[in-house]
């Protein structure tokens, strides 16, 4: 299974399905027009009039507020899963941002007041939410709603809350903190007595809880028409199950092998929580059929197996930037355990596709009976320019191939020297990603362009 | 990799967004758009 160190042969370049320049173009949009989104409303309250200035530690405190109350609504857009949104980054990317910025956020709201405090101690007293003025008590009212959001979201798991709870929780709660600011915002007025200026901070408001709407009501309603039924469960090695699902009333959609779609198995599509796994099926495929290979994990993961044949389940898809698209001499392919998913999408299309690109696979796995696709890896290996590597946690006795974890070594000992021009793609259980992206960023000195990650531990 | 780039942006937007606050709250107080 192991291979030496052999010569590869320059690759015959594959048709480019995605231009890496607009990709980073897009990112760059991306963050410009987030920022303007935030400061622009802000800014926007200089025009026409306004009232005397109060000094400067009470209008940055003000500022800060009503920049702190944008960004809050702008989470709302982080989350809709729109694909012009999530592409420069991958979804995964995009809710680790959510998540990061919403400490900005927090800290933003909580220094509104506690400023406004020191330079004007007199305000003191509208802590008291039964004396204070209703447009102190909504101020209130928001930043616990917020604090409480951050503090159950970084807690979840000490507090025991099951991800559903949370997640029902986290959008009334999100959904408080904004409606509630945006009120304390218009109760205050100070800035906001140009109808026009009201409108736009309502507006706003509206838009960003019509974008909750679209998440949780119209996408569901149109996902509720397009139903998947399941053909198939083949269980698999590595406690691993396949959902075969094939569109039921409607064509189906295709993807780019890679990518992802949010399963719902068990209810409807308002279910309040989907749950995403990478299409380990040919992107190739034309009926619209398509497979997810779900390990069993624990929790919804562990029921996967015992779903019936021919149930309604609902898929949300395809997400996600892990996609091959860019020419390189060599694609190299590198799985821990259930990562295989996406990468046995990508073989698949690629024998389907005829396309005889040099991969590298290097597998991590426990022992050699839970190789998950181990047969059908011999079998792609045959019909493509595929190299699987095996590296096996608990090899058996007499293996003579690779052992342990996939190290800097494994790479030296099985790729060409020119690390720079391979392209990297990168799946599996985050300890493992971590340690594989430092070896190729530290170690390796390969650009961050040339690898590629996405990991799914979204909360 | 880009989880980095990403934490990098959020505290640029961390930096920028208070940055402006403070330019907002100087032109108030400047004159330039102090009102009244």
């Amino acid at each position: 299974m192991t291979t030496g160190g052999s010569v590869w042969p320059r690759a015959v370049q594959a048709v480019r399905r995605r231009e890496p320049g607009s990709s980073q173009f897009r990112g760059t949009v991306w963050i410009v027009t987030y920022l303007l989104f935030i400061l622009a409303p802000l800014f926007a309250l200089l025009l026409g009039s306004h009232p005397p200035a109060r000094g400067f530690w009470t209008e940055f405190s003000v500022a800060l507020g009503y920049s702190g109350l944008a960004m809050m609504a702008l989470q709302f857009g982080l989350t809709a899963r729109f694909r012009y949104v999530t592409e420069p980054w991958g979804e995964d990317v995009i809710y680790h941002f959510h998540r990061q910025i919403s400490l900005v956020a927090v800290a933003l709201v909580v220094a509104h007041p506690i400023i406004l405090f020191i330079a004007r101690p007199e305000l003191l007293s509208l802590l008291n939410s039964f004396t204070a003025p209703w447009r102190a008590r909504f101020a209130a009212l928001s930043t616990y709603a917020l604090l409480a959001l951050v503090g159950t979201a970084l807690w979840r798991t000490k507090l025991r809350l099951r991800y559903e709870t949370w997640h029902l929780l986290h959008l009334v709660l999100a959904v408080v903190a904004v409606a509630a600011g945006v009120l304390h915002m218009v109760g205050w007025s100070f800035y906001l007595a140009d109808p026009w200026k009201r409108a736009l901070w309502i507006a706003l408001t509206i838009l960003s809880l019509g974008l909750l709407a679209y998440v949780r009501i119209f996408k569901p309603l149109f996902l509720l028409r397009r139903p998947y039924r399941i053909a198939e469960v083949r269980r698999e090695r590595g406690d691993t199950s396949t959902l075969v699902m094939q569109p039921d009333g409607h064509a189906g959609f295709r993807f780019r092998s890679g990518q992802f779609g949010w399963l719902t198995v068990w209810g409807s599509p308002f279910k309040i929580s989907a749950h995403p796994f990478s299409f380990s099926s040919s992107a190739a495929a034309m009926d619209g059929r398509v497979a997810m290979s779900i390990r069993n994990l624990g929790d919804f993961t562990s029921q996967i197996h015992d779903v019936p044949v021919g149930r309604r389940v609902y898929i949300d898809g395809p997400y996600g930037a892990f996609t091959m698209g860019n020419p390189a001499d060599l694609h190299v392919l590198v799985a821990g355990g259930v990562g295989i998913t996406p990468m046995m999408s990508m073989l698949r299309t690629l024998a389907d596709e005829g396309d005889k690109r040099p991969v590298l696979l290097l597998y991590g796995s426990k022992t050699w009976e839970e190789i998950t696709f181990r047969e059908e890896l011999e079998a792609l290996e045959a019909r493509l320019a595929l190299t699987v590597v095996h590296v096996l946690e608990n090899p058996p006795e007499g293996w003579t191939g690779e052992r342990g974890f996939i190290t800097a070594a494994v790479f030296k000992r099985h790729l060409p020297r020119a690390y720079a021009n391979h392209e990297y793609f990168i799946c599996g259980p985050g300890v493992m990603m971590d340690a594989i992206e430092s070896v190729l960023g530290d170690e390796l000195k390969v650009p961050l362009s040339k690898y590629h990650s996405e990991r799914y531990s979204f909360v | 990799m880009r989880r980095l780039l990403a934490d990098r942006l959020v505290l640029a937007s961390a930096l920028i967004v208070v940055l402006m606050s403070a330019l907002f709250a100087l032109l108030r107080v400047t004159g330039r758009h102090a009102g009244g």
